[in-house]
């Protein structure tokens, strides 16, 4: 995988170091930081073992190093030797760096040590070499000898780095007023000394503004899903089959966030409250647990149906059971050796079924990430085999459809294959993507949507739902002005595409691994917003909505839009009575019966057809009644749950339609009376699976977020769902 | 203990969001009643027409045969697509009556063949045999004398859903009659009609009539059922279409296309009840919002994980498995509001308060929103990672939706542009960008809608999903070469030079579940898989074999010139591992027109076996040999070598 590293991070903390500069709210330490925090959060994220870093103090008021008493070494401190950071070492090391009372100590000096220390830890193995020098250039250096300090930098193939704070740096564009000599001079000598060991050397501004809140994209080393043989025909059986020698790799690969897993509080310490929101640093895998947090743990358990065991379930042992598959409503045990026959028999195979026109290919059909093909690796061959191939389907636009075996055994899957040519970087090859089944099709049919269809089979050009000219020629402009192909600039500041893939970061990615970094180092502090850098393509640029203004204008005229509002979204907007399609009022067939008494075979449409017709409290309070009669009746006269599902439908409806009523009492009166008759036993013993039912079906009580007439407030109903009696 | 929604077991974070995703749109569970009807012209069966020869069995089916092989069609496939739906026959019409779970019958001329229910083995069977065997099947299917009353049929229906699925989100009845005027001008039967379908209406069962036209008579819905069907305004989909492909399929002999496979695409496009994924604003700039409701087209359809068979009971049954929380120390049971999330960080772990981290993973409200536009060119083949999602306008927040969504639609496809947009379907999830490409409304052969009009969004990798192209070395083909690829290339175009889902069954899900069925009705396995992925190897060689020769001896060339200008590079590549004994000349095997069998024929490989050099022979050379055989070629050499003494062996 990735090479060893071994960083040094030399700050300078000064007494100077202390002090606000450029009208900056924070200490020119703590500004620093920032990118020191940065770089040493982003290593110890990775976990990596091999990615060791190394700070040590400079113009400490300590001396601490292993040049032991040595003159010209003094006020330098390890704060930590070069290994893989923890937790406990950022906490140590945010306590440690502090400005210091002193201005002595030597950053010549300091780099000596530094190099000495990589020297030690890295010996002569495979290592990238780092130092990192953070400096305000206001200590005195003792520049007599720094020739035999690039040597050895250089020796040791080590990257220098020096970031000054307020360094002048006429690229960038800064220049320090009244600058301190010795500073000026530390800057020339600083300046030498990189460019003699082929370092960079850049003032601490630009570090922060090009290198904070800019996420790094993790490497992955390409592994191949597959290596074998593109087949078109079958070698097999025919002699004239195309054969090329080939391996695939991942194109696309969503990288994933880090994830959060569960911990609970661990016996022998308390157990704060559901609601405890303080943000904590915990220790995991270790002996002591500082915070008391202890990982969890999933157990599994089995029932089966019994008539005979209380409760109707009894738990059996995994053990005790066989696989299977349910085929509908049938479960069928499938032995081991039945497990061969029911998964098809394949062979590892990318097989072409045939060409298509990439120009009619629908992107929309592509169901899967996608990877890439290219020859075999060192074989000149099949490379050339495979670019006549690549260079015929890109010439004319085809693509091709393969039957792909990733491996024997496994299910086969039909890719699509469209070439692929980078110039630029000189590149070619195909890229593959997943191509759906029949059965992967869902036949959802949708009305057209540049022409109306009546019932009457009439096509309408003209229709509410149809643009008008204007709105036609306003979209035009606006989709126009709004073009981003060529809105972006390239380094060289030509035009160019706007928003790449490659320049838009995983916001979920990026955004918890900034939270992470930042609590890393500060426990108490609000997490700060997004970095611009992830939220960057989240809203259209300024200035391109700016020169579409107009366009955007026209529109809003043309389109005549009207939000609607929250209140008419009911079911019953202004109780329109529900027709057939010939539009027969069947409620007027339904008068000539008049049904004022519900029966409890058709209740829910004889309900409903009820509460149609009247519109006085008590009337409708009689339709609730009776109701609620047959729900208590259904739960009553339940044989096990058989009653259970009907009685839950029809106080959904009842529900339902006392909300649209505005009459949340009567439901409310209802099922707070229901509740204590389930719970007492009034409606048969071990009823309680019925309340919980409710409960979990949300067909408690109307609250007042639900009806704005209700008076019960959300907890409350939250607690009488949840309330024993 | 329980398995409660609420008590679910949760991995990750991640994990959990996907489930969200998902469950939201599965979990609306379907009951459908099949009603087909029997009477005498239903049961007629299509005249003898001059194409007599030509004739398949489906076009000398009755229409109730046809409705009833459709049955049993959608049957299987919903136990493959929707294993916790539920389904049910109702054949109306007919002499003998049948109530369900055998009760007294209110309801005359009506018949439960199969039992609302997820539909097991026993019901493909029974429906099978009808399908299958004409005796049985003349039994049954006996009309009654003087029709039936539909208010009768509705009423029956309306009391199967009312006990069998009483609280299912989506419920169904699916209507198959060549009959537009059931009562013959009878008034108050056709009332009592109305009234029993507006109880269906009011229960929350949508009516879809699948209605069939006779030959001399085309089927008018104003008659009869324009009274008993509504339009489609339940549930959660408030703009569902006029029945816009319900139009009525005649069936004319001779035409083509069966009575079948009519019923069978009409039905089918309305077998899965549309539900939206989601329902967002579109915001085309800070000023401009309209509805947009998402729904999911293309799903990857997966054979279902095993289950754990419990074999105690008197029949198998699955032993539901529900999880505990346990605290690792003490094994104490854990509830829910005790648990904390934590990120490993430094060898240790960083947790967030509950509320915190939701206000770090907010990136905003659920929106759609345009970015800008760019040229259909600038969308890579490779920029996917996922299915598709249809957004079609929603008049349900915004009034006016439909004619800016239509003008945009109308635009994009006409410039060729995509938007990039930045996604956030729900409540808390994190943003993505996506594309969103305009979608052309295609019809099919039958006339029904196979591609429909609308926005497709496309989530498009970030810089970090986007993986490097390991190194290689490019070895560039002639244009001679390119020619010569060309010319195979089009003698193999699929049909209209497109893909077409339709014609590719997923052969390992259908294999799995003609043999789960087997094995559920203890009958034999089949034999012989059917895979209509494997390519046409016959007709490849007939058309293309030449070229591809003529490519290969081309390539031959090529690449000797390319050797004798640039070297060979496995002599300059000291890493490169030995070649193997059979491909000595460097080159020879690993790109050619495959002539033989490879490296060493059966005899050979017999005769090493016999005096025991198998071993000497190098992977690739064992690996074809195999191969040949259809024996896995995976593993490391000391299998391979076993596998093919295993092979005389066992000779």
């Amino acid at each position: 995988m990735a090479d060893k590293e071994a960083t040094v991070y030399i700050i300078d903390v000064g007494k100077s170091m202390g002090q606000k500069d450029q009208g900056r709210e924070s200490t020119n330490l703590e500004w620093s930081m920032q990118y020191v925090w940065d770089k040493i959060t982003t290593t110890v994220a990775t976990g990596r073992k091999t990615a060791g870093v190394g700070v040590l103090g400079l113009r400490t008021d300590e001396t601490d190093n292993m040049m032991g008493e040595e003159e010209g070494y003094e006020h330098i401190s390890i704060f930590q030797p070069i290994q893989q950071t923890m937790m406990s070492d950022l906490k140590y090391l945010r306590d440690t760096i502090k400005p210091s009372k002193t201005r002595k100590g030597d950053a010549l000096s300091a780099l000596i040590v530094a190099t000495q220390m990589i020297v030690l830890h890295c010996k002569r193995l495979k290592y990238i070499r780092k130092i990192v020098l953070v400096t305000d250039g206001l200590g005195q250096m003792d520049d007599d000898d720094a020739a035999p300090i690039t040597g050895k930098i250089k020796e040791e193939c080590i990257e220098l780095l020096i970031l000054g704070v307020d360094f002048d740096d006429a690229e960038f564009g800064f220049k320090e007023e009244n600058k301190d000599p010795v500073k000026k001079a530390n800057e020339k000598v600083l300046q030498e000394i990189c460019e003699e060991c082929d370092g960079t050397f850049a003032t601490m501004a630009l570090a922060i503004k090009e290198r904070v809140g800019v996420p790094e994209v993790k490497k992955t080393r390409p592994v191949n899903s597959y290596k074998g043989l593109l087949t078109l025909g079958n070698p097999e059986k025919y002699d004239t089959a195309m054969c090329i020698d080939i391996e695939r790799y991942p194109k696309v690969m969503v990288a994933s966030a880090p994830t959060a897993s569960s911990h609970v509080q661990g016996s022998g310490s308390a157990i704060p409250g559901p609601s405890a929101q303080s943000s904590a640093t915990i220790q995991d895998g270790k002996e002591s647990h500082q915070n008391g947090l202890v990982a969890v743990r999933n157990a599994r358990t089995y029932v089966v149906d019994d008539p005979d065991a209380p409760g109707g379930k009894r738990d059996v042992e995994i053990e005790e059971t066989e696989k299977g598959f349910a085929y509908g409503g049938t479960v069928v045990p499938v032995s081991t050796s039945d497990m061969d026959v029911i998964n098809l028999e394949t062979i590892a195979t990318m097989d072409i079924i045939g060409f298509v026109d990439g120009g009619l290919y629908e992107p929309y059909m592509s169901m899967s990430k996608s990877n890439l093909i290219i020859a075999r690796k060192a074989d000149d061959k099949a490379a050339m085999a495979l670019s006549s191939l690549i260079h015929a389907m890109f010439e004319r636009e085809t693509y091709a459809v393969a039957r792909f075996v990733p491996k024997d055994k496994k299910a086969p899957v039909l890719l699509l294959l469209a070439p692929c040519i980078d110039t630029d970087n000189g590149l070619e090859y195909l890229v593959d993507v997943e191509l759906p089944f029949a059965e992967d099709v869902r036949h959802y049919v949708f009305p057209p949507l540049d022409r109306v269809v009546t019932v009457g089979r009439k096509k309408l050009i003209q229709h509410r739902n149809l643009p008008s000219e204007g709105l036609l020629q306003a979209m035009s402009d606006y989709v126009d002005a709004m073009d981003i192909s060529t809105f972006g600039e390239d380094d060289e500041g030509n035009p160019t595409e706007y928003a790449r893939m490659e320049e838009a970061f995983s916001p979920k990615l990026h955004r918890i691994n900034q939270a992470l970094k930042f609590r890393a180092v500060n426990e108490t502090d609000e997490v700060p917003p997004p970095w611009e850098s992830i939220i960057r393509y989240s809203n259209p640029p300024t200035k391109l909505l700016e020169q579409a203004q107009a366009a955007i204008d026209d529109v809003i005229r043309t389109s005549d839009i009207k939000k609607v509002p929250p209140k008419q979204k009911g079911r019953k907007r202004g109780r329109v009575i529900d027709k057939p399609l010939s539009g027969l009022d069947v409620d007027e067939l339904l008068g000539r019966e008049k049904r004022a008494k519900i029966s409890d075979e058709n209740a829910i449409p004889e309900f409903k057809q009820l509460l149609a017709t009247i519109e006085e409290m008590d009337e409708v309070k009689k339709a609730m009644d009776q109701m609620g009669a047959i729900v208590r009746q259904f739960i009553e006269r339940s044989v096990g749950d058989s009653g259970y599902n009907r009685a839950l439908e029809m106080m959904r409806v009842m529900k339902e339609e006392m909300t649209d009523f505005e009459f949340p009492d009567l439901y409310n009166e209802f099922v707070r009376d229901l509740k204590r008759k389930i719970l007492k036993g009034e409606l048969g013993q071990g009823r309680d699976e019925m309340w919980y039912k409710i409960r979990t079906t949300r067909l408690g009580l109307i609250d007042s977020k639900t009806s704005d007439v209700s008076d019960v407030t959300p907890e409350e109903a939250f607690e009488f769902s949840k309330q024993k009696l | 203990m329980d398995d409660s929604p609420y008590n679910k077991a949760s991995g990750d974070e991640e994990e959990e969001e996907e489930l969200v995703d998902e469950t939201g749109y599965k979990t609306t569970k379907d009951a459908v009643i099949f009603a087909i009807d029997v009477s005498k012209s239903m049961l007629q069966k299509p005249p003898a027409t001059d194409a007599d020869d030509k004739k398949t069995d489906s076009d000398s089916d009755s229409a109730t045969h046809a409705a009833l092989k459709c049955a049993y069609q959608l049957m299987q496939q919903r136990i493959i697509s929707n294993p916790n739906d539920m389904m049910g026959i109702l054949l109306f019409g007919t002499q003998r009556d049948r109530f369900m779970d055998d009760k007294y019958n209110p309801y005359p001329h009506c018949y439960v063949l199969t039992e609302l229910e997820i539909p097991d083995a026993q019901n493909v069977k029974k429906l099978r045999d009808l399908v299958n065997d004409e005796e049985e099947a003349g039994k049954l299917l006996q009309p009654c004398e003087g029709g039936v009353k539909m208010a009768s049929v509705l009423f029956c229906a309306n009391q199967i859903f009312t006990t069998k699925a009483s609280n299912f989100a989506s419920r169904r009845l699916f209507l198959v009659t060549d009959n537009d005027d059931p009562h013959r001008g009878e008034k108050a039967l056709a009332s009592t009609a109305a009234v029993r379908a507006k109880d269906l209406y009011d229960l929350g069962v949508v009516i879809e009539l699948f209605p069939i036209s006779k030959p001399d008579h085309e089927f008018d819905r104003t008659i009869f059922y324009d009274d008993i069907v509504y339009r489609n305004t339940l549930n959660t989909d408030e703009n569902a279409p006029a029945p816009l492909t319900s139009a009525a399929k005649p069936s004319k002999s001779g035409s083509g296309i069966s009575l079948f496979q009519s019923l069978l695409s009409n039905i089918n496009s309305h077998i899965s009840p549309r539900r939206a994924l989601f329902s967002v604003p579109l915001e085309l700039s800070p000023g401009i919002r309209i509805g947009v409701k998402g729904y999911i087209l293309f799903k990857r359809e997966e054979i279902r994980k095993s289950c754990n068979v419990w074999m105690g009971g008197e029949k198998p049954q699955i032993a539901v498995g529900s999880t505990t929380r346990m605290a690792d120390d003490t094994a104490r049971t854990v509830e829910k509001v005790e648990i904390k999330k934590a990120f490993k960080f430094g060898g240790d772990t960083v947790s967030f308060g509950e509320e915190e981290l939701k206000r770090i993973k907010y990136f905003g409200d659920p929106v759609i929103r345009v970015i800008g536009f760019k040229d259909r060119k600038l969308l890579p083949a490779w920029a996917n990672y996922k299915h598709s999602t249809l957004i079609y306008p929603s008049e349900t927040d915004f009034v006016g939706s439909t004619r800016v969504f239509s003008a945009l639609w109308q635009k994009m496809r006409k410039a060729k542009k995509f938007a990039l947009v930045w996604f956030i379907p729900r409540r808390n999830a994190t943003p993505v960008l996506a594309a969103a490409i305009p979608g052309e409304e295609k019809y099919g052969d039958d006339g029904e809608q196979v591609s429909p009009p609308g926005l497709w969004i496309v989530n498009l990798p970030f810089a970090d999903d986007i993986r490097q192209v390991p190194e290689t070395t490019m070895v560039p083909a002639t244009d001679e070469l390119v020619d010569a690829a060309r010319m195979f290339m089009q003698q193999v175009m699929l049909p209209k030079s497109v893909y077409n889902p339709k014609n590719y069954p997923n052969p390992a899900l259908q294999w799995f579940y003609r043999v789960l069925q087997a094995m559920a009705l203890e009958e034999d396995l089949p034999e012989t898989p059917e895979d209509k992925t494997l390519p046409r190897y016959r007709q490849i060689d007939k058309r293309a074999g030449s070229y591809v020769t003529d490519w290969g001896t081309t390539l031959e060339s090529s690449y000797q010139a390319y050797i004798t200008e640039h070297g060979h590079r496995s002599t300059t590549t000291t890493s490169l591992k030995k070649r193997p004994a059979a491909t000595a000349d460097g080159d020879a095997t690993t790109k050619k027109i495959k002539t033989e069998v490879d490296g060493v024929g059966e005899e050979e490989m017999r005769e090493r076996f016999e005096n025991g050099t198998v071993e000497k022979l190098t992977l690739p050379v064992l690996k074809e040999f195999l191969g040949a055989k259809k024996i896995p070629v995976g593993g490391k050499k000391k299998d391979l070598v076993d596998r093919v003494v295993g092979y005389f062996a066992s000779k």
